[in-house]
């Protein structure tokens, strides 16, 4: 290739890249005189939708099958938000970016609900830095939630904390609860809406909650080893026991410690199902599958969910049951 | 046998570790020589742009990260010559390209924890990677086997190599397209920690040892392999992550050498 060819080839690739448009929100459909509502991530924006139904208009931030714990928002984003009405996010943790947001924006209307403000936070087992420099996350977003939450006052404090809180469906409850009193904070004439669908999926919630009781209790085992360290609140609700390959955050790479102590554990106990999650690489569990001859299944944190997901009309309850069959096919009687 | 050894997974840690222990420094002698030692830092980070790109738009995430790594190492080759007095500032134009690229197209990336995808790990190594590796590591020896001669003269003087009859534009790019893959591939299975770091540190100990070039290429091998095994003992008795634990092992083995020398 000539040199002339080269630099010509670099610059259209590199026009290109900038210029391929920029579609990732997710819009539920809506029109004048809606609520503008923006949630930060997949969870926060199927609550927001199932409370506000066709009254809003709901922009989700973090693209759906992204990882919201280390995403940054773009201009537009920021921007979008300004105009908004309302910005509902999980807090706790969750999206480091979403403080440091709130505090530069200064937007005079803007209301902002942090659904797990009256949840009571779990502290994180084993408080994961997230100090691997091999991953590149490093590079484009340091520790930036560091100084800022020195001075706020949630009720999950500093850092160290879970915030995977919707996987026990009674927190699930108290945020859609808080979700329907920013709405109606906002939009007060259509109060009447949004208690009745609050009401209508707080009683799902309490079917779920009631499904998962019933079938604990023909579970046979109660450790589950899982990719991640996100399923403390379900554990905690259901009385099982997550023995997680990685932190909070789930991003680090294990240490050859962690996983020699995980393959004594699950040979020890005959665990049969190493659970690794959709979105993330399954490369670990299924290393430790190897080496136990358990197999791996999915059991989803539900931090977003996969475009076929979304389309084939998946949300909360239908990947919480979901989640319920796969512990059931790890947990209850070998037949 | 010892309790680490009887893991299948450490079993695949110190194959796939000391495979690459061995070709990654056999490539960094040469590029070390060249000016060019930034070079594998700059290649792991636009293979994680390929890497990126390759999610972002469904092809396969490796053929992703070996197109970009081979396109950027010509792409230094190519800068290097046009500003030849400042050879090292091609790689840190590569690295930003790699980290910009990667930071854009993650943007796009749909169905995946992007972060999760990027880099291996020497503790979760599949079968595929396994014979990756290995298939890697024959045809790298083999084509080093064959050019290194070539390469050394070239290196150290590229006219007197071309009046040699050494086939230089040749021999050169055939360099420059293994080292893209040789990097890309290694970054993806272990990380690109550990790679862009035996690809200068064992090379950096053994120049303070050895007599002749041809000690510093053996050398640079065997302190790699030490530094791999050691560090991945010390992780797993120690509880730390590997990639780290070889990082420093190198850095304290080298300040080691340095102050052996200062005693004498």
């Amino acid at each position: 290739m000539k040199p002339k060819t080269i630099y010509i080839a670099i610059i259209i690739m590199m026009v290109l890249v900038l210029s391929s448009c920029n579609s990732r929100n997710t819009v539920r459909p809506g029109g004048a005189g809606k609520v503008s509502v923006y949630t930060s991530f997949y969870i926060m924006y199927d609550f927001a939708g199932k409370i506000a139904g066709d009254k809003a208009e709901i922009i989700n931030m973090v693209p759906s099958g992204a990882e919201p714990h280390d995403w940054e928002p773009t201009p537009k984003d920021i921007a979008g938000l300004y105009h908004a009405d309302l910005f509902i996010y999980n807090g706790c943790g969750m999206e480091g970016w979403a403080d440091k947001v709130i505090e530069s924006l200064n937007s005079p209307d803007l209301a902002v609900v942090e659904t797990s403000r009256n949840i009571k936070a779990r502290k994180a087992a084993e408080h994961e830095h997230n100090h691997n420099h091999d991953h590149a996350g490093d590079r484009y977003h340091d520790h930036d939630h560091g100084h800022l939450e020195e001075n706020n006052l949630h009720s999950c404090g500093k850092d160290g904390y879970d915030p995977h809180v919707w996987l026990d469906p009674q927190n699930a409850k108290i945020q859609m609860e808080a979700i329907k009193d920013g709405l109606i904070q906002v939009d007060p004439t259509n109060r009447k809406y949004y208690e009745d669908n609050f009401e209508f999926y707080a009683r799902k919630l309490d079917d779920l909650d009631r499904a998962y009781k019933k079938s604990v209790q023909e579970f046979t085992r109660r450790e589950i080893v899982v990719s991640h360290e996100a399923f403390g609140y379900l554990c905690d609700a259901y009385g099982l026991v997550q023995i997680a390959i990685e932190g909070i955050s789930g991003e680090s790479e294990p240490t050859p410690a962690k996983m020699a102590q995980i393959i004594k554990f699950v040979k020890e106990n005959d665990v049969k199902v190493i659970f690794f999650e959709e979105l993330a690489s399954p490369k670990v569990a299924e290393t430790i599958a190897r080496e136990t001859g358990a197999v791996t299944d999915k059991l989803n944190p539900l931090e977003g969910l996969s475009e076929e997901d979304l389309k084939a009309g998946k949300d909360y309850f239908s990947v919480m049951e979901e989640n319920l069959e796969a512990l059931k096919r790890a947990l209850g009687r070998v037949d | 046998m010892l309790e680490i050894l009887r893991f299948e997974f450490m079993q695949n840690a110190f194959i796939v570790g000391i495979l690459i222990a061995v070709i990654i420094p056999l490539i960094g002698v040469i590029v070390v020589l060249r000016r060019l030692s930034p070079i594998g830092d700059a290649l792991s980070h636009v293979s994680l742009a390929g890497v990126a790109a390759g999610l972002a738009v469904g092809f396969n995430p490796i053929l992703g990260a070996l197109v970009f790594a081979v396109t950027a190492a010509l792409s230094i080759e190519r800068i290097r010559k046009s500003i030849p007095e400042y050879a090292e500032m091609s790689t840190v134009i590569i690295t930003s390209l790699g980290v910009g690229l990667a930071a854009v197209f993650s943007g796009y990336v749909r169905n995946a924890n992007f972060n999760s995808f990027l880099f291996g790990s020497l503790v979760a190594i599949t079968p595929f990677e396994l014979y990756l590796v290995i298939g890697l590591s024959v045809v790298v020896v083999a084509v080093l086997f064959f050019m290194y001669k070539a390469l050394f003269y070239m290196a150290f003087d590229e006219e007197s190599a071309t009046l040699a009859g050494i086939p230089v534009k040749f021999v050169g790019t055939v360099f420059t397209i293994i080292t893209a893959v040789a990097i890309s591939i290694s970054a993806r299975v272990v990380g690109a920690l550990v790679v862009s770091s035996i690809m200068v540190l064992p090379v950096a100990v053994a120049m303070q040892v050895a007599k002749s070039f041809r000690q510093v290429t053996v050398l640079s091998v065997l302190f790699s392999v030490f530094f791999v095994v050691t560090g991945l003992f010390v992780s797993y008795y120690f509880d730390l992550k590997p990639g780290g634990a070889i990082v420093i092992t190198g850095v304290i083995t080298l300040a080691a050498t340095f102050l052996l020398k200062k005693a004498k």
